[in-house]
């Protein structure tokens, strides 16, 4: 049976209108699909786009809604920098990050506020906090399979394949299909195969 | 149709604080569910509206908080179930009418849910609504989990029948916005029988002036004070676990699933006293009588202020027990700000308990000298939002000239995200009486920014200031005009007080999650009705000068903005096209048409001024980014060299 004592805690993040929120409710849906315990914490802004997005997933007996800081065993990301807005804070040593590299810039590093970090700066400031570090072009295989939207489902499949939490690929398929038409779950079922598999053959 | 309708009782599904509360409701009968939008508690009616025809019972979105507190208020009076749900701020807004309405109570379950917010995720202030319960007299209670707030709900409708009064259940963010396992339970309804009557138990019964007058209800209303201190000190929402040392930690709400996981992480399972309040105020002193006589140190976790915690206080004052609190007061070992996380309630455990956590000074340098590299991520308006064309409009229009301070006062919507700056810049100040500052981005702007309805008025005090240097401007939207605006429009047309007033009529209650409102053209149950035209209003209401405009026609909208605030009088200019998000959930999102000409562009940064955050600039060169732009054509209005352009089709 399952043991829920035994507590899993996933970040996604990205910027508003990515789907990040979507995202989590999947994970969430699938682990009650397979009779474990959840909390699902949802931090937006108030911007409904573009805001920086993040949710907390935590699998098995817990009662805060919110992970503490060093206690995620995984980060996805949508966004390269969201990504490492939250790993930085929340991933514990030795947890995993899986970041798409297709980067969403914010209003303040257009303006010349702020400075982007290149993608080689991100991978080596995951790595200095020990964690294990992923990328994926999650915007290509998205587009791959069908639509750009779907770019979290790609990153789901990824967070699948590192074989941390107890949630099946069948489970996320189900919960896909409650939500939404079999058109689209088609098109993010390939979606999350392609990243499922992608992060399978790197890892 | 929705999830929580009609699922089977003993189903567990995850559920969003907000429907666990909706679902309570429902499984209570609920008959009349009442709201003004305002996050984080909009969910709760809007999975209401979604009930309320499978289920037969009757929903709205009222036009502000106080409107809908008295429609279900007065549904209540008549016998049926009632709820209203706020946020903070919007409790703010009733006030006058919860003050008054416990002399003379109310009859149906009346259930007041507060969605509170500490740490300010979405308001304007962090404010402890549960106060608002002692003020007031009222009964309040607290869950936990989603699961809890389901059950609660559930029985608060019970209690208030019990107790005549209406009970207010307190939520916070974290509670509202988050998710957990709900298991359904069946819809059971209410044995009262429905009717009006108006010397009902009491005289003049639902009259606060009828004999025996207003001090003679208060005094009723203090005697349901003793049945409220009986009804608490027996149910199950307040326990008391025994532990085997003399500390205990007391916890509310959200407080208590923190210092769960703060007590699993510190070990201390049946070491500790663990006391979980569900009922804040008032407490259950019976049953903490005997934890204050037993312990030597307690610590008090709440979200908010120290509301259990001075009640505390007063409680071993009283029965002469000397123990040692810790909380937010005294020693503080919580903060009065910002909200509560299990690592914080982690550290003030172990303060408590003489505990050295574990050192990782080490890994915490590292990571603050990484943050250094991550941008901070402004929060912006939309890519072709047509506020972006108002503001820009708005700015044209101000007086030149360093010595002309014009004042531009906010509002709440979408819009007030011209007062949120940018992340991370911090501006110089100064003690100068009075300083023009240049704003280059909409998104610092504003120069006041307060609560709903306040612009209008505050601009008006400064018109009448004495000091003529500069222009009075107010800007509200749609939704929040008919919320608040009125009666200032109205002041301003009787005292003839000059000041310019932009409605940024965007037909929708964007920011809470497109509501609909009276500009919509839809009834909060998706009917087609009426639109009110605010062109209408402000003229029923006097105003002599009043333009309608497009925002995405910079010349026109600046033209009329220009006329306005030289009109001698109260102007109200109507900026109106409707929000883009909902074109584009309505219309789907069209190919980009919109580009750069790099060969024209000269990298004079212009374009960005507008803050579409489809624009962006790389090597020197503008540029536009095809997955948000929405070819309103704004941009390619203000480019000095005409290097953005619109492909024809």
């Amino acid at each position: 049976m399952n043991n829920n004592s035994i507590v899993t805690n996933i970040i996604v993040s990205g910027v508003g209108g990515q789907g990040s929120i979507l995202t989590s409710h999947l994970l969430a849906e699938a682990a009650l699909i397979e009779g474990h315990e959840v909390k699902l914490a949802e931090t937006f802004g108030a911007a409904t786009r573009g805001g920086s997005v993040y949710a907390h997933v935590r699998v098995g007996e817990v009662w805060a809604p919110m992970m503490r800081e060093d206690e995620a065993d995984a980060v996805i990301s949508l966004e390269p920098l969201e990504g490492l807005r939250v790993g930085l804070k929340f991933l514990k040593p030795g947890g995993s990050a899986i970041i798409n590299t297709h980067p969403w810039y914010p209003v303040d590093v257009t303006v010349g506020r702020a400075k982007y970090p290149s993608i080689s700066t991100i991978i080596d400031a995951f790595r200095k906090i020990n964690a294990n570090i992923h990328c994926i072009d999650a915007t290509s295989l998205a587009l791959e399979a069908g639509d750009s939207r779907a770019v979290n489902s790609v990153v789901l499949g990824g967070l699948i394949a590192l074989d941390i939490l107890p949630i099946t690929r069948e489970s996320i398929f189900t919960a896909m299909s409650e939500k939404w038409k079999e058109k689209l779950v088609r098109i993010n079922e390939k979606a999350f195969d392609l990243g499922f598999d992608y992060i399978k053959s790197i890892i | 149709m929705n999830k929580v309708s009609n699922p089977p009782a003993g189903k567990k599904m995850v559920l969003l604080g907000n429907e666990a509360i909706a679902r309570g409701a429902i499984e209570a009968g609920v008959k009349v569910v009442t709201a003004y939008p305002g996050t984080p508690s909009s969910e709760i009616v809007e999975t209401l509206l979604e009930c309320s025809q499978d289920l037969g019972f009757y929903a709205e979105w009222s036009v502000n908080e106080k409107v809908s507190f008295e429609v279900s208020i007065g549904a209540s009076l008549m016998g049926v179930r009632a709820l209203t749900a706020l946020k903070g701020a919007g409790l703010n807004v009733i006030m006058d009418m919860l003050m008054t309405i416990p002399y003379t109570g109310t009859r149906g379950g009346f259930v007041l849910v507060v969605a509170d917010d500490p740490g300010a995720h979405y308001s304007s202030n962090e404010q402890d609504s549960r106060f608002a319960a002692q003020w007031a007299n009222l009964l309040c209670l607290e869950p936990e989990s989603q699961q809890e707030a389901k059950e609660m709900t559930k029985a608060a409708f019970e209690f208030s029948e019990r107790l005549e009064l209406p009970v207010i259940v307190r939520s916070a963010t974290r509670l509202s916005h988050c998710s957990g396992v709900v298991e359904i339970g069946n819809i059971e309804g209410s044995q009262m029988e429905p009717g009006f009557n108006k010397h009902y138990k009491l005289p003049f019964r639902w009259n606060v002036y009828g004999p025996p007058g207003t001090e003679g209800k208060h005094i009723w209303q203090l005697n349901q004070l003793t049945y409220i201190r009986e009804l608490v000190d027996k149910i199950k929402f307040n326990q008391v676990e025994k532990g085997s040392s003399p500390v205990a930690i007391i916890s509310s709400g959200m407080g208590t699933a923190y210092s769960r996981e703060a007590v699993r992480e510190l070990k201390q399972n049946g070491n500790l006293w663990f006391v979980k309040i569900g009922t804040p105020y008032p407490l259950p002193e019976e049953k903490l009588i005997p934890v204050l006589q037993n312990c030597k140190k307690i610590l008090v976790v709440e979200d908010g202020d120290p509301l259990i915690e001075t009640q505390l206080r007063v409680l071993a004052q009283q029965k002469g027990i000397s123990v040692k609190l810790f909380g937010k007061t005294g020693e503080g070992v919580l903060q009065l700000h910002g909200e509560l996380t299990t690592d914080k309630v982690v550290s003030a455990l172990a303060k408590v308990l003489d505990l050295k956590l574990p050192n990782d000074d080490a890994r915490k340098a590292v990571k603050t000298k990484l943050e250094a590299l991550v941008p901070p991520r402004s929060s912006t308006l939309c890519a072709g939002c047509p506020h972006l064309g108002s503001y820009w409009a708005i700015k044209k229009a101000l007086i030149s000239g360093k010595e002309n301070v014009p004042v531009v006062n906010g509002d709440i919507g979408c819009y007030e995200q011209a007062g949120y700056g940018v992340k991370g810049v911090v501006p110089e100040t100064n003690e100068l009486p009075s300083v023009r500052y240049s704003s280059k981005l909409p998104y610092d702007f504003l120069d006041t920014l307060h609560i709903m309805g306040s612009g209008i008025s505050l601009a008006q005090g400064e018109a009448r200031s004495g000091i003529e240097t500069g222009q009075y401007w107010a800007v509200a939207g749609d939704s929040t005009f008919f919320h608040s605006c009125m009666p200032g429009l109205v002041n301003a047309v009787w005292n003839g007080t000059k000041i310019t007033f932009v409605v940024m009529d965007n037909s929708w209650t964007s920011m809470t999650g497109h509501q609909v409102c009276p500009a919509t053209g839809l009834n909060p149950r998706n009917q087609t009705t009426k639109i009110i035209p605010i062109e209408d209003v402000a003229k029923s209401l006097g105003i002599e000068f009043i333009e309608v405009v497009d925002p995405y026609d910079l010349a026109e909208t600046g033209e009329a903005m220009k006329r306005a605030s030289a009109f001698d009088g109260p102007s109200v200019v109507i900026a109106r096209r409707e929000c883009v998000l909902q074109v584009l959930r309505r219309e789907g999102k069209q190919q980009p048409k919109t580009s750069v000409d790099n060969d024209r562009c000269t990298g004079c940064k212009t374009c960005l001024q507008l803050g579409c955050p489809a624009i962006t600039f790389n090597d020197k060169k503008a540029g536009i980014d095809g997955l948000l732009c929405v070819n309103c054509g704004m941009c390619a209005q203000i480019c000095p060299v005409k290097a953005i352009v619109e492909e024809k089709a």
